[in-house]
């Protein structure tokens, strides 16, 4: 629970505002209970300020919670134990740790030190993590040369070098292209198998939550509203089906919206999403009173089930 | 809000919203208010204090009674508000656009690049020292008993010492094309400014030439303040005026000839 | 302890490559820091027609000795730290297992390191200047002076990390070290030595951590007369009340941080 100052638009209002605050106190997160097995990766879902970073942090120990208990590998993070801060790693898309002037490796001798590893043990690890990033070579390079991928692959070695047990990561994948999306993808796949690893991510790319992770728990104004696979959040949500309809003319948007729930229009194309029970009532419909040229029927977009489920705010 | 179409109208509503909304960022602030007027008295303070150790020992700079070189401490404390209002901030950002490629944005806008970074932003922080310093040219000068005529015959020279310091601020912000990375490069000549606390007597000769003709701090308080006395040799304030007209010219052209070689950054 | 030393170590040697990565700006730091070379030039002037408690060639020296302080005890944590915490880096440092402070101290130290060159050649400058008053202090005289630099650079970051902790509650806590830096500038010796101030007021600022940051060193370099154990005594004084004014606003100041979602 924090307070935010809130501010009217507008000159008026930043005078207003200079004068006389006005503050709201805001729930970040309430009634989030949940418990993760050592080598799981779980995905964590939810809109933009649901509370998932707040969730993170709390994990880290970075907050106190007002109210509840937290536990993260027989630690209570809040303490922020030596021993604890060993185990654990953050790594955020949006923010760098790596000294941006300076190669990666300064960096990197940096975290060895402070996490006490030797340098032998430092080099076989580095050694080993460029290998799976394939960064090789890329190390000795100042940061701020490096792409956009290539930096995300770097603060996750600096992140990775101490061999923590536990990850947290929010967006990782953050701004990346395609083929550093599915880098970093395989990457994270790969450590999580070979150090048996476990990893509580966040991210908007819907295609990494479908390649890694088995367990999803979904966040929405800070309750904790699905927990279980991605499977079973996409056959709650199944009931809907997306009829895709090419029509020999454009139609009025009122016309067309007497057959269901229209999705989109394009010119002459149109999208409805509709419920299984009335598929065949509505494409018969529609056959029978506008001039269709083409029809198909497909299971919608991840991300618009996902967009739903945020909308409606909770899994029927 | 439409813009006219005379130039010189759309210019300053231009200036009008950039400030506009630069004041009401600021205003978000608000103990930092507090604390610029704090920090404005403070300095003056001090200054005051700098000077008196000279003229509380019986010591006065030649040909400068105390009240005359409270006028050029007043000068200096109103250059620095003016260059605190209208200068720092936004020849700070030229580097910042340049740095993060932003500058891109700045050239493809349909009006002069150099007026968009001069005029982009305003501080309301450099208001204390600017009034500060009004009142103290004041103080001294019903003091000194000078006629309004006096002030007005001191505003010239002010108004070209203004134009020397921001074509200076601006020459010195544009350099920032080839160096990229050089906050501090205001911060010396911020530095170098600071000599014009003391009438350009109170120096030895090395430092006269150096202030005259390399760094022309003597132009921006010392002619100003002779001339609101009324003893300014002509020649030092139509020197000035040409400086200050020369200066504003190699701004432009400089800032014309820096763009050349903007290579606009990559990431 | 050895894990301590390797950690200095390599803070040390990373700051210290990553500041000569900022040659040019440590450049125009240095040069920035010229207002007591201007001063200079009023107080030999003013000596040669006024009686002051120094000669021109000791002000000459007493500012040369004040402008190598300065460039000596340059700190800036407020700022660092600022941004820390405005851009959420603190919550990364927070989750490493050492105190985040020993990063800015290292980084400050590998910066007077990068430094060094400019010093030597400002101060090769002031030889041509001025050969008159150029002079050779004895080795004891420098070991001294050394030592008490480092103690004033101490006692100077101590402060200013303290003002920083305010990070943790306002938005703006520079401000609060530039009111600060105010009265340093004017009491700690830079405008004017000490001995030039009317007695009641060296008496009062002698009270004041301001002249031991500059006029103390200073004053041992150019071979004014000082009172060391008093010195000490009163400087020392102000560390430990500032040491302990930071450590509690730090603990304060993260659970401030943790309340405010890091």
């Amino acid at each position: 629970m924090y307070p935010v100052a809130i501010k009217e638009p507008g000159l008026k209002g930043t005078i207003e505002h200079f004068f006389k605050r006005t503050y709201k106190e805001i729930h970040a997160v309430q009634d989030v209970s949940f418990e993760i097995q050592p080598g799981e990766i779980v995905g964590f879902l939810g809109a933009n300020g649901a509370g998932k970073t707040t969730t993170l942090k709390m994990l880290t120990g970075l907050i106190h919670p007002s109210a509840g208990s937290v536990t993260v590998a027989g630690h209570i993070p809040f303490r922020r134990e030596s021993a604890f801060l060993r185990k654990i790693t953050l790594v955020m898309g949006q923010k760098q740790q790596l000294i941006w002037d300076l190669p990666a490796m300064d960096s990197l001798q940096i975290n060895a030190a402070v996490y006490g590893l030797s340098d032998r043990a430092a080099q076989a690890r580095i050694d080993e993590l460029a290998d799976m990033l394939s960064l090789q070579g890329k190390l000795t390079q100042p940061v701020r040369k490096l792409s956009l991928g290539e930096r995300m692959k770097a603060e996750l070695l600096a992140a990775l070098l101490h061999e923590p047990q536990v990850l947290f990561l929010d967006e990782p994948t953050l701004g990346l292209d395609v083929n550093a999306q599915v880098a970093v993808r395989e990457f994270l796949r790969e450590y999580n198998q070979r150090f048996n690893a476990t990893i509580l991510l966040t991210s908007h790319y819907m295609a990494d939550i479908t390649a890694l992770c088995d367990r999803v728990l979904m966040i929405h104004q800070g309750k904790l509203i699905y927990d279980g696979s991605l499977d079973g959040l996409i056959e709650q949500f199944a009931p809907c089906r997306e009829v895709h309809v090419e029509l020999a003319y454009a139609y009025h948007k009122a016309k067309l919206q007497q057959y269901g729930d229209v999705q989109s229009i394009d010119g002459s194309s149109v999208r409805y999403l509709v419920k299984p029970e009335l598929l065949t009532k509505t494409v018969s419909q529609l056959l029978a009173d506008l001039e269709v040229v083409d029809l198909a029927v497909s299971d919608p977009p991840i991300e618009e089930i996902i967009g739903r489920v945020f909308q409606v705010g909770q899994v029927h | 809000m439409k813009l006219a179409s005379n130039p010189f109208s759309k210019y300053f509503q231009l200036i009008r919203l950039f400030w506009s909304t630069a004041i009401s960022a600021e205003l978000e602030y608000r103990m930092n208010f507090i604390f610029s007027a704090l920090t404005s008295l403070g300095g003056l303070a001090g200054s005051l204090f700098g000077l008196f150790l000279f003229y509380g020992q019986g010591y006065h700079f030649q040909g400068w009674s105390w009240e005359e070189a409270l006028i050029v401490v007043g000068i200096f404390t109103f250059l620095k508000g003016f260059s605190t209002a209208f200068l720092a901030a936004n020849l700070n950002r030229i580097v910042k656009h340049v740095e993060r490629g932003t500058l891109d944005f700045v050239l493809l806008k349909p009006i002069s690049s150099q007026f968009w970074l001069s005029f982009h932003s305003m501080s309301l922080w450099g208001l204390p020292d600017i009034l500060f310093g009004l009142f103290i040219v004041l103080y001294a000068g019903i003091k000194l008993k000078l006629s309004w005529t006096s002030y007005l015959s001191g505003l010239i020279p002010i108004l070209f010492g203004a134009t020397i310091l921001y074509s200076l601020w601006f020459i010195l912000g544009a350099t920032s094309v080839w160096f990229t990375r050089i906050y501090n490069i205001t911060e010396v000549l911020k530095g170098l400014m600071d000599a014009g606390r003391f009438p350009m007597v109170a120096y030895p000769v090395s430092y006269q030439v150096f202030f005259t003709f390399i760094v022309p701090v003597a132009f921006l308080t010392t002619v100003p303040a002779e001339a609101l006395l009324g003893r300014a040799n002509p020649s030092w304030i139509i020197g000035s005026g040409c400086l200050a007209i020369a200066l504003l010219w190699f701004s432009n052209q400089f800032w014309r000839f820096a763009l050349r070689f903007y290579t606009s950054a990559s990431s | 302890m050895k894990r301590l030393y390797k950690i200095f170590q390599t803070l040390l040697s990373t700051y210290y490559a990553y500041m000569l990565e900022y040659r040019a700006e440590l450049l125009l730091w240095a040069l920035s820091g010229c207002l007591p070379i201007i001063l200079m030039g009023v107080w030999t002037q003013a000596a040669q027609g006024g009686a002051f408690a120094l000669t021109s060639a000791q002000f000459a020296r007493y500012f040369l000795a004040i402008f190598l302080c300065r460039q000596l005890t340059v700190v800036w944590v407020i700022w660092e730290f600022e941004r820390e915490i405005v851009e959420g880096k603190l919550a990364f440092r927070l989750l490493q297992p050492l105190d985040p402070v020993w990063h800015h101290v290292w980084s400050h130290i590998g910066e007077r390191f990068a430094r060094l060159p400019f010093i030597a050649v400002i101060i090769g400058l002031f030889i041509l200047l001025y050969p008159s008053a150029f002079w050779i202090p004895d080795a004891g005289t420098l070991a001294l002076f050394i030592l008490v630099s480092i103690c004033a650079f101490a006692l100077q970051f101590l402060i200013q990390y303290t003002f920083a902790m305010f990070a943790f509650w306002t938005e703006k806590a520079s401000a609060i070290q530039e009111l600060w830096f105010l009265f340093h500038l004017f009491l700690s010796g830079s405008i004017a030595p000490l001995e030039v101030f009317p007695p009641g007021v060296r008496q009062v600022v002698e009270f004041l951590p301001f002249p031991y940051i500059l006029h103390f060193p200073a004053s041992i370099l150019t071979g004014l007369p000082v009172d060391y154990l008093r010195s000490f005594l009163i400087m020392g004084s102000w560390a430990g009340i500032f040491y302990a004014i930071n450590r509690y606003l730090w603990r304060k100041g993260l659970k401030q941080f943790s309340g405010m979602g890091a």
